[in-house]
């Protein structure tokens, strides 16, 4: 079992009043759903949050962090120890690996004490927590100075659906197509811009012996969804997108069939052992060249070991039907606060200080990341590939976030189910956006 | 012992108050920290609840709905098979191996501890050992390949058809070990004299198996069996850390789909229901086996 029983560490006794859930039920309910499979585990955390009655307001918060990789967990605390340099209150800082982090989030959020600030997404992943009550309103760090100058598009995707945000952006990101450029030359191809340059690149690099599309999926399945989502961006445009993913639209109607039609053209050209190699593992295939193009964000980029060094490069994902306004994929990451978190007053003192360019630049800086800062004036760590991913988001007539972003937490499984079937069987496609569709009807139901 | 008749001798008001502490405090906290939740959780399965605000009561919806999900049938039928795939072999391979590892023979010692060692280590790690001889160009699919059946090479863990048996055999690395353990014992408690009688009687090997041994071994078969049940299960880790219960689904078990519609989805009045349902069954596993015993006592 991993339930880890790190949620409350670091903080205090909360106050007696904010619980609305009740510690006790929530703890009893838990543990009995633990015990009744045998586990201890459940208990264990159960036990850990029952501890800890300390002095009461000592000005101490926790930050709840899934920028768990070496270089972003620098950054970090970097930006965590540049803010209790101002002795306004201390920031404690509680690193979780990242696939741990996705599962439990909800569990954090839940607890009765929760980790006062948290990493996530901007978009309806952070809005469907709103809309649970389990976020702090911070319109009151939007109203203050530090974000004055913020675009409205950030804006938007940082308010729940009552009107008020809950949410502080710290940077954005492009994705695209990421290549070795000197893997590119040696093979004798191009960059593509279109879908049908793109599938001739596959055929050749193929015939080279060297697998065309590279994925990794048996720990990271979302990873798909790059995928699906911006085949559906260029086959359907950026309204249909979103459309489908808020419910508004069906999987299994004739626009998505299309959007898998388009797949099934590049499906040969995709690693068939995908399924069953790890994030990590689809990684060092692609630095070693095995395969050639990799779907991802400005983060594929960035766990490149030294001697790939800048021979990585990304195009935009080839144009299928030129009619379709061009939309990007453009996640924006930062934090959100929990409800019923002790201590406001500095969480939001705290969200402040994210939101200033000094905050954003430093951990950019330190993380050596090379996202665009979400402050206006704020300098990225300025590249190339920087430069260029920018460009391409500014010229974009759209933009949406990622597939949980956009659709929200509890619709992510319902595609890896789809998308990993799909790559199996093709054949069963009908069959496959039927299933799809209902399990969205319910996931969206909860 | 000595205790127990004395209490009966003299009666109850004179039950020691060192002897009632004895009782009444692991009651007592039996009763806290195991029966109320357990209460608990089934009350919560009357409900639908998200781990906020209160829980909404909804009766048997949470069962009617399980019923239609094709998540939870094919836990249901994943968890079946695992019971008998994961049991049944884990018996056969932790009785076979303890026949004939049982020898006091120079040497045995090392194999024994050997066979146990997975039981050590914890299931996560088995788990990552199990992930790389199973990766697509792991150990297992090398190994096909050098003796030229590289055909029959698949990847295992993503499989529908394969990845659950592949869990099954990465679990019995470690449980036949323990069931070894067990019947060592079982097989030490026979009384020499007996196998003896019959070889002179002229019993051939099976007849000696089948006649004095098994028979001998009916206690610890009993807890073997109630030891494989409630393995089987709450088995959990290694398919959670190999597989989270995928590819899309196929690997998931009773206990992998409640933990993902408790933790990862939320839902804790639905994740209660399907907690009940494993309760249900260990239950009824271990009620077969109680009316079992007693049987066997009052003869």
């Amino acid at each position: 079992m991993t339930i880890e029983p790190n949620m409350n560490t670091n903080t205090e006794e909360a106050p007696e009043s904010s619980p609305t859930l009740g510690r006790r039920s929530f703890v009893f309910g838990a543990t009995a759903l633990g015990l009744l499979a045998g586990s201890p585990a459940a208990l264990a955390a159960a036990k850990k949050t029952t501890k800890s009655k300390t002095a009461k307001t000592s000005g101490t918060i926790a930050l709840q962090s899934n920028n768990s990789d070496d270089k972003s967990k620098l950054g970090m605390e970097a930006v965590v120890a540049a803010f209790n340099a101002k002795k306004a209150g201390t920031v404690k800082l509680n690193t979780v690996a990242g696939e741990l982090f996705r599962t439990q989030l909800t569990q954090y959020l839940t607890s009765s004490k929760p980790p006062e600030v948290l990493t996530w997404l901007a978009g309806k992943a952070a809005q469907n927590y709103a809309d649970q009550g389990l976020l702090l309103d911070i319109s009151d760090v939007w109203a203050s100075p530090e974000m004055k100058g913020y675009s409205s598009a950030l804006k938007g995707l940082s308010t729940g659906s009552n009107g008020k945000q809950i949410f502080v952006p710290i940077y954005y990101y492009w994705c695209g197509v990421y290549y070795r450029p000197s893997k590119f030359a040696e093979w004798g191809v191009k960059p593509p811009k279109t879908f049908e340059e793109y599938k001739a690149l596959c055929k050749t690099v193929q015939d080279k012996g060297v697998t065309p599309i590279g994925m990794g999926l048996s720990d990271t399945p979302w990873v798909a969804s790059f995928w699906f989502d911006y085949l559906n961006l260029r086959v359907n445009g950026a309204k249909f997108h979103r459309d489908v993913l808020s419910g508004k639209k069906s999987f299994n109607s004739p626009e998505v069939k299309a959007v898998f039609a388009k797949w099934q053209e590049v499906l040969p050209y995709m690693d068939k052992q995908a399924k069953g190699l790890g994030f990590g593992e689809a990684q060092t295939k692609f630095y070693k060249g095995e395969t050639a193009t990799y779907v991802a964000g400005n983060w594929w980029a960035l766990g490149a070991p030294k001697d790939v060094g800048d021979d990585i490069d990304f195009f935009q994902f080839p144009i299928i039907d030129p009619k379709v306004p061009v939309a990007e994929e453009a996640p924006a990451d930062g934090f959100f606060a929990a409800a019923n978190g002790k201590n406001p007053a500095l969480t939001k003192a705290f969200m402040r200080y994210l939101a200033t360019p000094a905050a954003q630049e430093l951990y950019l800086t330190t993380s050596g990341n090379s996202s665009i800062p979400a402050a206006p004036g704020a300098k990225a760590a300025v590249t190339v590939q920087n430069t260029k991913g920018k460009a391409m988001l500014e010229a974009a007539a759209d933009l949406t976030q990622f597939f949980n972003r956009d659709g929200g937490d509890e619709l992510q499984p319902t595609a890896d189910a789809a998308l990993l079937k799909f790559m199996d069987k093709p054949g069963d496609l009908d069959a496959i956006l039927t299933e799809w569709q209902a399990a969205a009807v319910n996931a969206r139901k909860l | 012992m000595s205790v127990v008749a004395r209490r009966r001798r003299r009666g109850i008001d004179s039950l020691p108050p060192s002897v009632a502490a004895f009782i009444l405090v692991p009651f007592l906290l039996e009763a806290a920290v195991v029966f109320a939740p357990a209460v608990q959780g089934v009350l919560l399965s009357l409900t639908e609840w998200r781990g906020v605000g209160t829980p909404k009561p909804v009766g048997l919806q949470n069962f009617r709905e399980l019923a239609e999900d094709p998540i939870f049938v094919t836990g249901f039928k994943n968890t079946v098979r695992w019971l008998i795939a994961f049991g049944g072999l884990s018996g056969l391979l932790g009785l076979s191996l303890a026949l004939l590892l049982k020898v006091q023979r120079r040497g045995v010692a090392v194999y024994r501890s050997l066979i146990f060692l997975p039981v050590v280590f914890s299931l996560v790690v088995t788990a990552l050992v199990w992930r790389v001889l199973y990766a697509p160009e792991g150990f297992f699919n090398n190994s096909l390949q050098a003796v030229g059946l590289g055909s029959w090479g698949r990847i295992w863990l993503a499989e529908p058809r394969t990845v659950l048996y592949a869990l099954v055999a990465a679990s019995l690395w470690r449980s036949s070990g323990y069931i070894m353990v067990l019947y060592l014992a079982g097989l030490k408690s026979i009384d020499p004299a007996l196998t003896e009688a019959a070889r002179v009687d002229g019993a051939n090997r099976w007849q000696l198996f089948r006649n004095i041994t098994m028979p001998q071994l009916s206690g610890v078969n009993s807890v073997v069996i109630s030891v494989i049940v409630i393995d089987a299960l709450r088995s959990f880790d290694i398919v959670y850390a190999l597989t989270k219960g995928g590819p899309y689904n196929s690997s998931q078990l009773l206990s992998t789909y409640m933990f993902q519609t408790a933790f990862a989805t939320g839902r804790l009045g639905y994740a209660s229901a399907i907690a009940v349902v494993i309760f249900l069954l260990a239950l009824s596993f271990i009620i077969l086996y109680l009316i079992r015993a007693l049987r066997e006592e009052a003869r």
